[in-house]
C-alpha cells in the first residue's frame, strides 16, 4: 500500500479525517483531566483557561467531536436490528431515536453543569 | 458509428521477465453501446495480443471471476460499460492488495484461506437423515440472512478495504459477510465453530469502518454492516448474563 493511498477517494480522505480527529479530542480531555485536578486542590490553586488559543482549539474539537458522533450515531441505523410487532423498525427512525437520546443526554448534562456551577 | 475507439490501458506483467508491472494501450473499435470492460479484454485477446491474461467466466455477474480495478475502482468488468468512461482512456489493472501473478491475474489463495475458516456452509451438530425431512425455514428467517448470501466472492470489497492493504492478517469483508450469513440461518448450530476466527483481534475487531467494501460490492451485500452488526453480537454475548449460551 502506498503511503498516500487516503488520496486516493473522497471517501478514503472521510475516513481518515474522522480517525484523526480522535488525538485532539484525546488531548483536549487529557486536559480536561488536568483541570479537575486543579479544581480538587481548592480555588486559590484554579485558573480557568481562557487564551483566545485555547478557545479556537476547543471549538475544532467540537467540531470534531459533532462529525464523530454523527458518524456513530448514524451508524447505529446500520447495526441495530429490532423488530416491533413482527415489522422490523425502520433505519431512519433507529438513527433518529439516537440523535433524540443524543440531544436529550446534552440537555441533562448542560443543565446538571450549568445548574452546579452556578 | 463504426469508426468510434476507446483506449484501453491494460496491467502487463510477466514474471519471467519483467521486474514490476506497467501499462500497454490498446485502441478497440468502440462499436456498440453495450460493450463492457470485458468485451474490451476479449477483443484486444482474440485480435490484438493473445497473450493478455485475465480472469473472466459468466459475463452475468454472477461468477464473479472478472473483478479488476477500472480507472482506479474495483469493478466487475462484465459490468463496467464502456459507454460510462468515454472518450477517456480507460485504465484496468489487477485487483488492489492481492499478489501479482500475470497481467491482470492475481493471486486469490489468501481470500480462499481465509474464506474457508469461517466455515461457510450449514453445520449441524447432529444431522437429520435425509428420510427425517426436509429443514424448514419461514420467509422472515431466510430475510434475516437472505442480503448476506448474494456474495459471489469476487473480491472486490478486499481491493477497496485499506485494513486489509495495510494488514492482510484481516479477516475482511466478504469472509466476515459469509460468516453471519450463515450465523443467522436457522438451520444452522455453527456459531461457537466460527467465533474463534471471525470474534478474534484480525477478525471483525480489525475493521475500523471504513465503509468502501459496501460502497463496490456489485451484489449489494453490505459487508460493513455484516461487520459492525457481529461486533454488536459478540459484544452482547460477552457482556450479557447468559449471552454466551449456546
Amino acid at each position: 500500500m502506498p503511503t498516500s493511498w487516503w488520496t486516493r477517494s473522497r471517501h478514503y480522505l472521510l475516513y481518515v479525517v474522522r480517525e484523526f480527529t480522535a488525538l485532539p479530542l484525546a488531548l483536549w480531555l487529557l486536559w480536561l483531566l488536568v483541570e479537575i485536578k486543579r479544581v480538587g486542590d481548592g480555588p486559590g490553586r484554579y485558573s480557568p483557561h481562557g487564551s483566545t488559543a485555547f478557545v479556537v482549539f476547543s471549538v475544532i474539537v467540537l467540531l470534531f467531536a459533532l462529525y464523530h458522533s454523527f458518524t456513530f450515531l448514524t451508524l447505529a441505523g446500520t447495526i441495530i436490528h429490532v423488530k416491533f410487532m413482527d415489522r422490523p423498525v425502520p433505519p431512519s427512525l433507529i438513527v433518529l431515536s439516537q440523535f433524540a437520546l443524543w440531544a436529550v443526554a446534552s440537555g441533562v448534562i448542560a443543565f446538571i453543569l450549568i445548574w452546579f456551577g452556578r | 458509428m463504426p469508426d468510434k475507439k476507446v483506449t484501453i490501458q491494460a496491467t502487463r506483467f510477466d514474471p519471467d521477465r519483467d521486474e514490476k508491472p506497467r501499462l500497454q494501450s490498446y485502441e478497440i473499435p468502440f462499436y456498440d453501446e453495450s460493450m463492457v470492460v470485458l468485451d474490451a479484454l476479449n477483443y484486444i485477446k482474440s485480435h490484438i495480443d493473445g497473450s493478455l491474461s485475465y480472469r473472466w467466466s459468466c459475463r452475468m455477474g454472477i461468477c464473479g471471476s472478472c473483478g479488476m480495478m477500472v480507472n482506479g475502482t474495483p469493478k466487475l468488468t462484465c459490468n463496467a460499460f464502456l459507454r460510462d468512461y468515454w472518450p477517456r482512456p480507460i485504465v484496468v489493472e489487477p485487483l488492489n492488495n492481492f499478489p501479482l501473478i500475470r497481467d491482470l491475474v492475481i493471486d486469490m489463495d489468501d481470500f480462499m484461506h481465509k474464506l474457508k475458516s469461517v466455515k461457510p456452509w450449514i453445520i449441524r451438530k447432529q444431522e437429520i437423515p435425509l428420510g427425517g425431512g426436509e429443514h424448514r425455514q419461514t420467509n422472515d428467517q431466510i430475510d434475516e440472512f437472505r442480503q448476506f448470501s448474494e456474495c459471489i466472492n469476487c473480491m472486490l470489497c478486499y481491493a477497496a478495504c485499506p485494513v486489509y492493504g495495510l494488514n492482510n492478517e484481516f479477516l475482511g469483508p466478504a469472509a466476515t459477510a459469509l460468516a453471519r450469513r450463515y450465523n443467522l440461518d436457522s438451520r444452522d448450530e455453527g456459531l461457537t465453530q466460527r467465533l474463534p476466527v471471525i470474534a478474534d483481534t484480525e477478525g471483525v475487531w480489525e475493521c475500523s469502518f471504513v465503509g468502501e467494501c459496501s460502497v463496490v460490492c456489485p451484489k449489494g451485500v453490505d459487508p460493513a454492516k455484516a461487520i459492525q452488526q457481529t461486533k454488536l453480537d459478540t459484544t452482547m454475548r460477552f457482556v450479557l448474563p447468559f449471552g454466551n449460551r449456546e
